[in-house]
């Protein structure tokens, strides 16, 4: 695995008028990660990607994309592979027409294996888009990204309207093509079981900002939450970083990021799912309290 | 791209290509006859009937006065305006084209088309026409100068940029649509009444109140108002002057107040400024349609996708 960056940001920021879709986003996605990228709705995530699939432009701060600053021009435009959320296509296509298509703007562009992956897929070629389900409709969307074989793709809530089995199999078409090529990915979602499924990587938005950007592993080793009785938290919050406190009349139960390792024996201590983690980081009140989480590569 | 644009607006090309085909069948058929029918009575006699028999082929011709806005609303909203309403257009964004590729390409496509399709009706109106100005001599004044010529090619390009711009700016083929026919309908009358009859300045000529009072043929008459030692009387009722009102006929009275210093005055634009007039219509609405283009580009650029 290479350890130079595939997706940096620093400072990045879009404002619509006087409303900041995004903020402050600094993060580092290495080469050939799959990254989740979490946040509540408004949180962001579809500003972020179009911002690095090179849609939009940044009002503040700045992006780098597979070495390249996101723009219109094919040199970047062909390193990176988009989907939006409503998987857009022509209706009344075929998927053979938008395969043509594909074939017609593209430079590097892999027919057979689109061919082959669709037909795997039983996806029927000569049938109109507009008539066939939304998994089909997805999967369609996946394939035309991955066949421009971009060395970064970008989806946004590619599953989020599909039942589960759907679902499994358009994870399936992406884990597989991207174990082949060794694409980076970045992956918006709701879905925490998908996200535990495919991702090695985590981004949070929480308020138009990122509150984390860290390793999968990484993450799920050093949140914890405490459980004790009552007492002042002072000294964890000078070592680590809490992110929530709850307080009954006799007990306290902390969510922290440890930053290293935890001396006082007196609390319980437990593991924490991804789910529990991310609501952890959702519900922050002011994110700028916990972080922003300095810019850590690790690969 | 050539081929992307070949897939999206094959159907829309096809279906003007036979709209045309379907009425040139007629004004060709129709419009023979008439030329025949010309030659034919140009020996014999006078010709003022010819035209009896041809009020629907009349009709269809006069109608073509609103074929502009059908490249409006057909071409010019859907060439972008579509594909951002249903967001095809982040779809072509993300292949390996450049965006700035992408609209130029549809740009192309837009107004080489309506060039070509507004020519070819231009072409069978104007021959069709032939006739008609032959026998009315009409064609510098009302209707027949938005048909013929240059100016339907004019009105075209500037309905097509009208319904770029609206589809850009309203990301709605709905309400694009809607503000395509207000202002192409809005924009052709203001010219149309207001600006044009100022192109150049008109020409007047004094007409003795006796004799023939035919206008200038082949030209614009703008105005026809009585005078009076060079004084324009107006209003509808004019005052008989006492000299001529004791019980003379109207021949009689003609003569009299012609003796007392009336006289008809026509403004008009003479029938040699036709292809002047033609030529500054043209030019104003593809300067528009220039404008047009321009601010579209704008509003694409500005506003992201």
């Amino acid at each position: 695995m290479n350890a130079t960056p595939a997706i940096v940001t620093e400072g990045l920021g879009k404002r619509y008028g006087a409303k900041w879709a995004l903020r402050d986003c600094s993060l580092a996605v290495p080469t050939g990660r799959v990254c989740g990228l979490v946040g509540a709705n408004g949180a962001g995530k579809t500003t972020l990607l179009r911002l690095l699939a090179g849609l939009s432009r940044p009002s503040t701060g700045r992006a780098e994309v597979g070495g390249q600053v996101p723009r219109d021009d094919s040199e970047f435009l062909r390193e990176v592979g988009y989907l939006a959320q409503e998987i857009p296509l022509y209706r009344r296509w075929s998927a053979a027409d938008h395969l043509r298509m594909g074939a017609a703007m593209n430079a590097e562009w892999d027919d057979p294996w689109a061919r082959e992956r669709l037909d795997g897929l039983r996806i029927p070629l000569e049938q109109r888009v507009g008539t066939m389900s939304g998994g089909q409709r997805a999967q369609v969307g996946l394939v035309l990204a991955l066949a421009k074989q971009p060395s970064v793709l970008l989806l946004d809530e590619p599953v989020a309207a599909l039942d589960p089995l759907a679902r499994r199999e358009f994870l399936g078409t992406l884990s597989e093509a991207v174990a082949e090529r060794g694409t980076t990915v970045v992956l918006s979602s709701h879905l925490v079981t998908d996200l535990e499924r495919v991702c090695d990587h985590l981004v949070v938005l929480a308020d138009s900002r990122t509150v984390l950007a860290d390793d999968l592993d990484d993450v799920l080793a050093t949140h914890r939450l405490l459980v004790g009785p009552r007492r002042d938290i002072s000294a964890i919050e000078r070592d680590h970083v809490v992110l929530r406190e709850e307080r009954t009349h006799r007990q306290l139960s902390v969510w922290v990021r440890l930053r290293g390792p935890l001396v006082d024996p007196n609390w319980d201590v437990q593991e924490l799912g991804l789910e529990e983690i991310m609501l952890a980081y959702l519900s922050l009140r002011e994110p700028a309290a916990a972080g922003p989480q300095p810019v850590e590569v690790t690969a | 791209m050539s081929w992307l644009l070949w897939r999206q607006h094959r159907a829309q090309m096809a279906i003007v290509a036979g709209l045309l085909a379907v009425f040139a069948i007629p004004v060709v058929v129709t419009g023979r006859h008439l030329s025949d029918g010309l030659v034919a009575c140009r020996a014999s006699g006078p010709c003022g009937g010819l035209l009896d028999h041809y009020n629907a082929m009349l009709t269809s011709v006069n109608l073509t006065v609103a074929v502009p806005l059908i490249f409006g609303i057909f071409w010019g909203v859907s060439v972008i305006g579509r594909e951002l309403e249903t967001g095809t257009a982040t779809l072509a964004w993300s292949q390996s084209v450049t965006r700035r590729h992408w609209v130029r390409v549809k740009l192309l496509w837009l107004f080489g088309t309506t060039l070509v399709a507004s020519s070819a009706l231009t072409v069978l109106v104007t021959w069709w026409s032939n006739t008609r100005n032959a026998l009315q001599e009409s064609r510098f004044s009302g209707l027949p100068f938005d048909l013929e010529n240059l100016s339907p090619v004019g009105y075209s390009l500037f309905s097509a940029a009208l319904g770029l711009l609206a589809g850009v700016a309203w990301r709605r083929v709905l309400p694009a649509v809607a503000t395509t026919i207000a202002g192409f309908v809005g924009v052709r009358m203001i010219v149309e009444l207001v600006v044009r009859p100022h192109y150049l300045s008109p020409v007047y000529r004094l007409l003795p109140m006796t004799g023939p009072r035919d206008d200038p043929p082949g030209s614009w008459v703008q105005n026809n108002e009585m005078v009076h030692n060079g004084r324009v009387i107006g209003g509808n009722i004019i005052g008989v002057p006492e000299a001529c009102s004791q019980g003379i006929g109207k021949v009689d009275l003609n003569q009299c107040m012609n003796a007392h210093g009336y006289r008809v005055r026509i403004t008009y634009q003479p029938a040699s400024r036709y292809w002047t007039f033609q030529w500054i219509e043209f030019g104003i609405f593809a300067a528009l349609s220039v404008v047009l283009v321009g601010a579209a580009l704008v509003v694409l650029r500005r506003r992201d996708v």
